[in-house]
């Protein structure tokens, strides 16, 4: 592939380029390894009117709904800070009636990215949610939400949901190459699946590496480069979550999080100095290690334990042997166009 | 006897004993990780733990912090994803798994979306999460609640146990015969189910509490075994156990969450 084809962007254009007002945005990750650079630039250009998509919305669909970029949301889970006590960015912008949420199982919602990805229109979900609010109550999505269609084939009732395509997925992963082939391993939850049934995909990784590391390893390439549209190398650029093989859960900065997004007025503070204050993560980590110093994060660095290469290697590389000769026919590359002139199979 | 114990401590061996040897096992996060540990340590060492992330047959060498840390083990045998975990589970591979508890009805269905109204609430529980699905399609679920309450109805209904009660889980045709919660743990005793009118019953005491105790925080009239036993003093390798590998769960929520927030604020002072 030729060097014009790099997608290596930074954060602010990828994000300035692929994510406008009013899309869909799935956040890509679940639970782990969040795209937390990413979602922080979202907000920092001020997106409006995002439909937010999430497996499971942990700090990340706090921060993009505390900040008011989103007015619909589409989740399995959402986060609670503070216990009883406590509180959410979702539970007060329900309230304000700034938000509507549509609440599906983790099944129902990632069966609608498979759909999706797959170019299918619809599919189906397990029907034990029949007999749930889960069906009976709908947001914005109303008779939509659901329908129950009869199996041609067993003529049973089947639960369905309608495929998923959203304009842009944000996600964060090990690494990739330049021209976009994305590694990730781990749990592997349902970030393919929200990634390629996307319009267009932003990643950001740990670390570009050369084109070889990744042929050499395709079992941990979940996204291919002709899928994505820019990619961004953001070292601890999932902080506060963790990213298999690079660093565990940031529990400090996690906590600090959570002592704060109980209140509108505490989330906003922490979202002034962490995502406002910060222009993008290099500064965020300068301003974490001038604050408390270098010592959480080295903590968390993790140690090595490689998984065992798989031999991707083969017998030969080429139909030539090292006599030269072709290893079926066995004869020379002279001898065999010697044998097609012979046998009338040439034109001039 | 055996060294002093704490509830928290009780309360996991008392889970743990639900996986069986052999079994395969969806473990949920906080207590239950910590059974599953604790049962593959002592009880059930060929049991298959996974997660709905897609992390199968694992060895937790540290208290998981949520459901797709692949962190705290060193590895795993089996990468999948969380499409094909729910769809084995719907094929009949899963053997038990366990749930946590916002509100539970008196035929085990579950509330952990809201309280109050589902559009305005009150408060904004987490949501469904696996949980609707795997109450559904496990063979056995078992319920753990620690904040949670027993109400006459749901503010929302989640997760489907028993329905009405009776039959009326097997008649609506929408679940596998034999499937359902099977257990409800909850800091006061173990609760089991009516094996006909699928209503929830008390099994089982812990110790120092009185059924009256129990009883209060039940609206409904509830029934009580004619066996009722008494949660079983924990052994010395259990407690052992249990305060090696996760001694936050020794503490108990609101003890740890005071003195991490104490050491947290000790460091943010530098």
């Amino acid at each position: 592939m030729a060097a014009e084809m790099s997608k290596v962007m930074n954060v602010r254009d990828a994000i300035a380029k692929f994510v406008h007002d009013g899309d869909e945005l799935v956040i890509g990750n679940y639970t782990v390894g969040s795209c937390a650079e990413l979602v922080y630039e979202v907000v920092r250009q001020g997106r409006k009117g995002l439909t937010l998509y999430s497996q499971s919305g942990i700090f990340d669909v706090e921060v993009l709904i505390g900040a008011g970029c989103a007015d619909k949301l589409v989740s399995t889970y959402v986060l609670r800070a503070g216990g009883k006590k406590g509180g959410s960015a979702v539970e007060r912008a329900m309230n304000a009636g700034t938000i509507q949420v549509e609440d599906y199982t983790n099944f129902q919602y990632n069966a609608r990215m498979v759909a999706g990805m797959h170019g299918f229109s619809y599919i189906q979900v397990l029907e034990g949610a029949i007999a749930t609010d889960i069906f009976r109550k709908r947001s914005f999505m109303g008779e939509n939400k659901f329908r129950i269609i009869k199996c041609p084939y067993t003529g049973k009732e089947n639960l369905t949901v309608p495929a998923a395509n959203p304009d842009v997925c944000i996600v964060h992963v090990q690494r990739a190459d330049k021209f976009g082939n994305a590694q990730y391993w781990g749990a592997l939850g349902s970030v393919a699946a929200a990634a390629l049934a996307s319009k267009r995909i932003v990643v950001s990784c740990e670390e570009i590496v050369e084109h070889d590391v990744i042929q050499s390893s395709p079992h941990l390439t979940i996204i291919p480069a002709y899928r994505v549209d820019a990619v961004c190398e953001v070292p601890w650029g999932a902080n506060p979550t963790e990213v298999l093989g690079y660093y565990n859960i940031d529990q400090f900065m996690y906590g600090l999080f959570m002592m704060m997004d109980g209140t509108a007025d505490g989330l906003k503070a922490w979202m002034d100095e962490w995502v406002f204050g910060c222009e993008n993560r290099a500064a965020y980590i300068d301003h974490y290690v001038q604050k408390f110093g270098s010592k959480t994060l080295d903590g968390i660095r993790c140690k090595p334990y490689y998984s065992a290469p798989a031999n991707y290697g083969s017998a030969f590389t080429s139909r030539w042997d090292k006599d030269g000769r072709e290893r079926a026919i066995g004869m020379t590359l002279a001898e065999f166009e010697k044998t097609l002139k012979e046998r009338g199979k040439l034109y001039e | 006897m055996s060294k002093p114990y704490t509830l928290q401590e009780l309360l996991v061996i008392a889970v743990a004993k639900e996986i069986h040897d052999h079994e395969n096992v969806i473990l949920g996060v906080g207590l239950p990780t910590t059974a599953g540990a604790l049962a593959k340590a002592l009880y059930a060492p060929h049991a298959t733990l996974m997660m709905e992330s897609g992390i199968i047959d694992f060895e937790p060498l540290l208290p998981l912090n949520h459901i797709a840390d692949a962190h705290s083990c060193r590895g795993f045998s089996y990468a999948t994803d969380l499409f094909s975990a729910f769809t084995m589970t719907y094929r009949g591979f899963v053997d038990v798994c366990f749930l946590g508890v916002g509100q539970v009805d008196q035929y085990g269905n579950l509330n952990t979306t809201c309280i109050g109204d589902y559009y305005k609430p009150t408060m904004r529980l987490p949501g469904s999460g696996g949980a609707c699905d795997f109450l559904s399609y496990a063979k056995r679920t078992v319920l753990t609640m620690l904040g949670g309450e027993f109400v006459e109805k749901l503010d929302y209904f989640t997760s489907p146990g028993y329905l009405d009660g009776g039959n009326r889980r097997e008649e609506s045709g929408l679940f596998p015969q034999g499937t359902g919660p099977t257990m409800l743990l909850s800091t006061k005793g173990i609760f089991r189910f009516d094996p006909v009118t699928k209503e929830m019953y008390l099994a089982q005491i812990h110790p120092r509490v009185k059924v009256e105790d129990v009883k209060k925080d039940v609206p409904w009239d509830l029934k009580i075994a004619p066996d009722l036993s008494e949660t079983p003093h924990p052994t010395d390798e259990e407690i052992d156990f249990i305060r090696h590998f996760a001694p936050a769960m020794s503490a108990g929520r609101e003890l740890a969450m005071e003195l991490t927030i104490a050491n947290l604020m000790k460091q943010v002072k530098g």
